[in-house]
């Protein structure tokens, strides 16, 4: 009797990532939410019935079909000017998706390379960069974010510079810390001996090492990010009217509190079940990526 | 000790200089110098227009502005609201009792129900019980307060009727002297009936929507605090003893499974106060942080100038105090850095 011999090899780092992630069954949860979230904003032109912006002035205020006096045209109903609810919202999706990675993007970029910068230059440098990061933090977010928006002026764009700013330093911190403990290991220590460059040591030996902690950051920083523009959107220091965005479709609803409370409950609903989703999604990617900071 | 805490007080004093500079450049980048918001539309005669420069020190070298500008800060100066015409310093100290009111409400609400739900959450670790409770913590910590506050406003105070809408107290049935600002107090001291119940009343609301997100951030933290501190080997010896759960959950553990709590509750302090922002601009609350938005409606920057300046001080100098706390109670921070 031949006596096989099974080949066992290792799980790949994308299969044990995602073995240990799916043990998760609330991180999995959010991540269908956001993969959906994802396809209505990439697809919002062809899901939504209608232009966001058309007002249909025959069709004011209507409530969504499930309340008395819905009308199946506009299954969430209409605003006060006649707008489908439904076609708002999902384009809505767009712009805080929009605004959420965005400003991930950006944050990650500088944040990587004044980390990087500030843990291998060290001295003067890292002071410097360190406390800049410490002033921002000073501030609470909000309030610097209006600051910003005080300065250049309200809109979509300066939404997302304005919360870049403000997010900065957590991601800067963050990088140094990876970075510096990773700088005492001995691998870096080899690469140093063997004449590897400080960019190539910086990006390509020492990064790579830190990407756990920071994967987990950019994701939960996204929810955080589109909390933050829908807070601006809801003081009137975001997007602009008539911009389909969710924080100012609140705002704008304020007043309807009484009279039409769907159309200031539906954007918040929106606004929730993403940040919920994504941090749902966050905490799964914390677990399955970084053992250390575990929460469970 | 000494030398820590000297240490630490220098490492702030570059923060603070940063600041001012951040300040003092911001008021020169806003669009409209402040002479052309006070101008308006009739205009006004270049020679006015010249002496109110010369008021403002606007015609000095813009160096010799900034070090005006961190002297006046010095003596306290913080600059003067262009709409109210009084100083920034009585603006914001008159309004920030109501925010401080308000915040510390919401961080009590958050503790009181926070610390208890982690905790048990941890004891059940698994159960029914644990699971939801952490669910809810994350969509408190998910919660757009803004939507959050207007739901409750539109089910407590206008399907229920159980909570007025906004402001601190029924200004037409109570009125009272503002002696400590902080209207709990004021509202006993003025001695009239039903005047503290009202106030408190008023304060239900904004403090479950200022609350809700320190609340999920505080069950969170308490519950992963508390599993850690049971898997340690005093725990175990404690059970050992034969010490009741609730002894060895309520007294042994808790209290180390704490620390990292309080360090938590002391980061909450800067989201605290940007959430302020939102909670009274929601209910009308008559804080800094409505304060913060209006001016910038207003365009009255020097009050939005000042008012950063102060904001950002005092979570500087928290900070400070807290990093102090952790070295008196904590040896190895004090001498390990």
């Amino acid at each position: 009797m031949a006596v096989e011999t099974l080949h066992l090899a290792p799980p790949g780092p994308l299969l044990a990532f995602w073995r240990s992630f799916r043990e998760n069954r609330g991180a999995v949860i959010g991540l269908a939410i956001v993969c959906g979230v994802v396809f209505i904003a990439i697809f919002a032109n062809f899901l939504a019935p209608y232009d966001p912006l058309e007002q249909f002035r025959d069709a004011t205020k209507l409530p969504p079909i499930w309340v008395e006096g819905g009308d199946w045209k506009y299954i969430l109903g209409t605003d006060p000017l006649g707008r489908d609810m439904l076609s708002r919202i999902l384009y809505g999706s767009r712009i805080s998706l929009f605004i959420g990675s965005s400003v991930m993007l950006v944050t990650a970029i500088f944040g990587i390379f004044l980390g990087l910068i500030a843990a291998f230059k060290g001295g003067i440098i890292d002071v410097v960069v360190i406390r800049i990061m410490d002033l921002i933090m000073a501030i609470p977010s909000l309030v610097l974010a209006i600051l910003i928006i005080a300065v250049i002026g309200p809109n979509l764009t300066n939404t997302i510079v304005a919360i870049t700013i403000v997010y900065l330093p957590r991601f800067v911190r963050l990088v140094r810390a990876s970075a510096m403990s990773e700088l005492s290991k001995d691998y870096v220590t080899a690469a140093r001996v063997a004449g590897v460059g400080q960019w190539r040591l910086m990006f390509s030996t020492v990064l790579p090492n830190c990407m756990a902690p920071l994967i987990v950051q950019a994701a939960l920083g996204i929810s955080d990010a589109i909390l933050e523009a829908a807070g601006l959107g809801f003081l009137g220091l975001g997007a602009q009217p008539p911009t389909p965005e969710w924080g100012s479709m609140l705002a704008d609803s304020r007043d309807l509190i009484t009279s039409n409370p769907w159309v200031m409950a539906l954007p918040g609903i929106a606004i929730l079940i993403t940040v919920l989703s994504i941090n749902l999604m966050g905490d799964g990617l914390r677990d399955a990526l970084d053992p250390r900071l575990r929460r469970s | 000790m000494i030398k820590f805490l000297l240490k630490r007080a220098a490492l702030t004093l570059p923060t603070f200089v940063a600041l001012m500079f951040v300040t003092f450049t911001m008021i020169r980048l806003v669009p409209g110098d402040p002479i052309e918001v006070r101008r308006g539309e009739r205009g006004i005669s270049p020679e006015r227009l010249a002496e109110l420069r010369h008021d403002m020190g606007l015609d000095q070298p813009i160096w010799k502005q900034f070090f005006d500008y961190v002297w006046a800060l010095l003596h306290g100066d913080f600059g003067t609201s262009i709409v109210s015409k009084t100083p920034i310093t009585t603006e914001f100290f008159t309004l920030f009792p109501a925010t401080l009111e308000l915040g510390l409400c919401a961080m009590l609400f958050a503790v009181l129900i926070g610390v208890p739900a982690g905790v048990i959450a941890a004891a059940k670790r698994g159960s029914f019980y644990d699971q939801s409770m952490m669910g809810i913590a994350l969509v408190g910590y998910s919660m757009p307060i803004f939507w959050w506050g207007l739901i409750l406003i539109l089910f407590m105070s206008n399907t229920l009727h159980l909570t007025p809408v906004s402001g601190r107290v029924d200004l037409i049935k109570f009125f009272y002297k503002p002696i400590t600002g902080f209207a709990l107090i004021d509202s006993v001291l003025s001695g009239q009936k039903g005047a503290f119940l009202d106030v408190l009343r008023h304060l239900i609301l904004p403090t479950i929507v200022l609350g809700t997100v320190p609340l999920g951030v505080v069950a969170r933290m308490t519950r992963s605090s508390m599993l850690e501190v049971l898997e340690e080997d005093y725990v175990r010896t404690a059970k050992a003893k034969g010490l009741t759960k609730f002894r060895v959950i309520g007294y042994h553990a808790l209290r180390n499974a704490l620390i990292p709590v309080v360090t938590v509750i002391g980061l909450q302090i800067g989201s605290l106060l940007a959430g302020t922002v939102l909670t009274e601009t929601i209910f009308s609350w008559p804080g800094v942080g409505h304060w913060l938005v209006q001016s910038i409606g207003r365009r009255d920057y020097p009050a939005l100038q000042g008012g950063i300046m102060l904001i950002a001080s005092m979570v500087i100098v928290v900070n400070f105090l807290i990093d102090m706390l952790y070295g008196l109670i904590n040896p190895r921070i004090r001498h390990g850095r």
